[in-house]
């Protein structure tokens, strides 16, 4: 849609909507629908420099130095009327924001069988906002104490872990994001962007117990070097499809030392230096989520703590207490 | 469960599977001398339609040899993709009568059917029925022998197939009843060549002794058989030659993938009448997973619209699973975004990815996150009822309460159209 030099674009599946406005040079207002993909696959296939977009009743004409596409259009009037949302604002630090939705999104399910594990909860928690996900395999949880304006007390949404996917790769440079909370639509607006997407209308499960169980074991570790080791273990156990078998974590006073082993190509080891205090206790992790918890968890120094061999263990920055990780062990025998 | 003293197994073998399959892709094949197998001149002879063997061609015969003995017939080089369909077809038709289920190959298969009566009647009703749902749903005729043991239900088949002849098969009995009170009389006159086990070699050794019927073995005296053929040979053969086999029915070893797959007699659109059959394989799939003792990780649904285009999906969770709950609920998944507003002719449901054992497990937080938890215990153990009843009772006589048809009675139709 052209409004004078304002252009503005929208997208949308119906369940996810995008819209974002940007500066051109306009020749006389109007608007047209065309076809996404092929739209952005010519746009982006074109050389560096203007293009130039003409719009007719059933053509529109997109065209670059010599190249020219003449592409068939849809109809404007087929095209879905979509209002604004309605409801409470929140303006929060659009940095730390994004720096937790890269935190938590990971950590939600991609199984559609489980709707309500695919969503991310944002909630109220302290004067500040909680984000919350979990597969069921682990679990991510990160608080924004510092957020300006915060949600009711109790309030809480389930918003679709696909579309905070897309918002984490918009957001740039941004300095403050709003969200608009409806009824049943959540909206995100940041610098000229706005994304807005149906809420999951679902119960969040309890997770408060997982974080507040009592652990006895803790190891506290330099985070890089244990995420290194990792790294190079897991080799050793994952397969062509990008999945893993599990990697053993022996744990003791001064070390932790992991082992990687499949029958058909060997073992590896590496033992890491740490602080070790607890009972010995060998337990063992998908390496995978392993490493999703050690790259969301910040600083230098992180604690896991553990109950035994099969029960949640705990993972978090030594510093802070903004960024907590529960992580299910493999049962191994 | 102990071995019951009273089994009752079926033996059933399709009428030239692979020549037949292929006459039903090619009518105008119909009553001509069809050859299956390598053509080339080491080529060897995979299966012969009855108007060839009416000249002699048999399978394992050089293909050169058959194409001397019978110059007419039309030689095909064979589609195993294809046939391994159909066979699946018809494997998932006998696994609606028993879970029990071991197949010798794409055209054979042992059941035992000890715990069924009380839902599919007397063995011969059953046998009866299974060939006649055999035949609606593929067009194929199968011949089927029942008996005490896997050794005499094998022979009992034999007795059921159709004849040769010039004009094709002059049909038999198609179902024969080797009863126990038969048995002996049938045994005594029955040329011990068809005995398992004995071979060229075999038949050499025993044949100067003047042993040539099963009978003749059990005159014979046991030291001058063991001289013969070594102990343990002549104990197995004075055992079979006394119609005893105590060998069990087993499913089939280790399948890469286990699917159902169901056409319907009009294109459905109805969703809440698809999802019913996705209950339903869903359930079945899920305890022919535990009858391998087997756990899956990925679903597979596949749905073919009247148009014949076909759309398969699928969905990998990073935890095995062998209950019909969790499959259902992934095909569910699946299914919700699919369009069937074309109305849609089969549905199917597979899982692959198996993992054969408790080596590792990846631990859930369900019973923790509250609300969301499931009793894995509980449903694992009402799984095991399940499987145990049906193998009692029959495939049929237990199901999933949310799926349509579960009464089912002799001559209904569980897995494909009824005659419109």
């Amino acid at each position: 849609m052209l409004r004078g030099d304002s252009l503005t674009i929208t997208g949308s599946d119906l369940d996810l909507t995008i819209t974002t406005t940007i500066v051109v040079s306009g020749e006389s207002d109007g608007e047209v629908v065309l076809q996404g993909k092929l739209t952005a696959d010519i746009i982006r296939s074109l050389e560096a420099g203007a293009v130039t977009v003409e719009a007719e009743a059933h053509q529109a004409h997109i065209s670059a130095g010599r190249s020219k596409f003449d592409v068939v259009v849809i109809p404007s009037e087929e095209y879905p009327n979509f209002t604004d949302v309605d409801g409470e604002q929140i303006t929060i630090d659009a940095r730390s924001f994004e720096e937790g939705l890269k935190q938590v999104v990971r950590a939600a399910s991609h199984d559609e069988t489980r709707i309500t594990l695919t969503g991310v909860l944002i909630a109220s928690e302290d004067s500040g906002i909680r984000m919350v996900s979990t597969d069921s395999y682990r679990l991510a949880v990160r608080d924004l104490p510092s957020a300006a304006a915060v949600l009711g007390e109790g309030d809480q949404v389930l918003v679709p872990s696909r579309a905070l996917n897309e918002l984490s790769r918009i957001i740039r440079n941004e300095e403050q994001i709003t969200l608009v909370i409806g009824e049943s639509d959540i909206m995100f607006e940041t610098g000229s962007v706005t994304l807005r997407t149906k809420l999951i209308e679902e119960q969040y499960p309890a997770y408060r117990n997982l974080i507040a169980l009592e652990r006895s074991n803790r190891l506290i570790i330099d985070r890089l070097s244990l995420l290194d080791a990792v790294k190079r273990v897991r080799l050793m156990v994952s397969d062509s499809s990008g999945t893993a078998t599990a990697v053993r974590l022996n744990l003791d006073a001064d070390h932790v030392e992991l082992v990687a082993e499949n029958p058909e190509r060997g073992r590896a080891s590496e033992s890491v230096d740490a602080t070790y205090s607890g009972a010995q206790l060998t337990v063992a992790f998908n390496p995978d989520y392993l490493i999703d918890g050690l790259d969301a968890t910040p600083g230098e120094v992180i604690f896991l703590d553990t109950v035994d061999e099969e029960r949640p263990a705990l993972m978090g920055p030594m510093d802070d207490d903004e960024f907590r990780y529960v992580l299910m062990p493999v049962r191994v025998s | 469960m102990g071995q019951s003293p009273q089994r009752t197994i079926v033996h059933v073998d399709m009428d030239a599977f692979f020549a037949s399959v292929e006459i039903l892709r090619h009518p105008e094949l119909v009553g001509r001398p069809v050859v299956v197998g390598g053509s080339g001149n080491r080529g060897v002879v995979a299966a012969a339609s009855y108007e060839a063997r009416f000249y002699g061609v048999h399978s394992a015969m050089p293909s050169v040899r058959a194409r001397r003995l019978c110059p007419d017939a039309v030689f095909l080089s064979g589609d195993h993709a294809h046939y391994r369909e159909v066979s699946e077809r018809v494997m998932a038709i006998f696994l609606t009568r028993t879970p029990l289920v071991e197949p010798l190959s794409l055209d054979e298969a042992f059941l035992d059917v000890s715990g069924t009566r009380r839902t599919f009647g007397e063995p011969v009703a059953l046998a009866t029925q299974l060939r006649e749902q055999v035949l609606d749903e593929t067009g194929l005729y199968c011949s089927i022998g029942i008996a005490q043991n896997k050794f005499l239900a094998k022979l009992a088949t034999s007795e059921a197939k159709p004849r040769a002849s010039r004009s094709g098969p002059v049909r038999g009995s198609g179902v024969f009843h080797l009863t126990p009170d038969a048995q002996e009389r049938f045994l005594a006159s029955l040329p011990i060549s068809r005995i398992w086990g004995v071979g060229p070699a075999t038949l050499a050794r025993l044949q100067p002794l003047g042993i040539d019927r099963a009978g003749d073995l059990l005159r014979a005296s046991p030291k001058v058989l063991a001289g013969a053929i070594g102990e343990g040979a002549a104990v197995r053969l004075i055992q079979l030659a006394q119609g005893l086999d105590d060998r069990t029915v087993t499913p089939d070893a280790d399948p890469k993938s286990i699917s159902q797959e169901e056409t319907f007699a009009r294109d459905l659109t109805d969703r809440d009448e698809l999802h019913g059959h996705l209950v339903r394989q869903a359930d079945s799939v899920a305890a022919r997973l535990r009858a391998h003792g087997l756990r899956a990780r990925t679903v597979h649904l596949k749905v073919r619209y009247g148009n014949f285009q076909t759309l398969s999906r699928s969905w990998t969770s990073p935890r095995p699973f062998d209950g019909g709950h969790e499959i259902l609920g992934a095909a569910d998944g699946l299914f919700s975004r699919i369009p069937i507003d074309d109305g849609v002719r089969l549905i199917g449901l597979g899982v692959s990815s198996f993992d054969a054992g408790d080596r590792e497990e990846q631990l859930t937080l369900d019973s923790m996150l509250d609300g969301d938890g499931v009793d894995r215990e509980l449903r694992d153990r009402a799984n095991s009822a399940v499987d145990e009843i049906r193998q009692r009772f029959g495939t049929s006589i237990i199901g999933p309460a949310s799926a349509p048809g579960l009464h089912r009675t002799q001559g209904d139709q569980q897995w494909g159209p009824n005659a419109p």
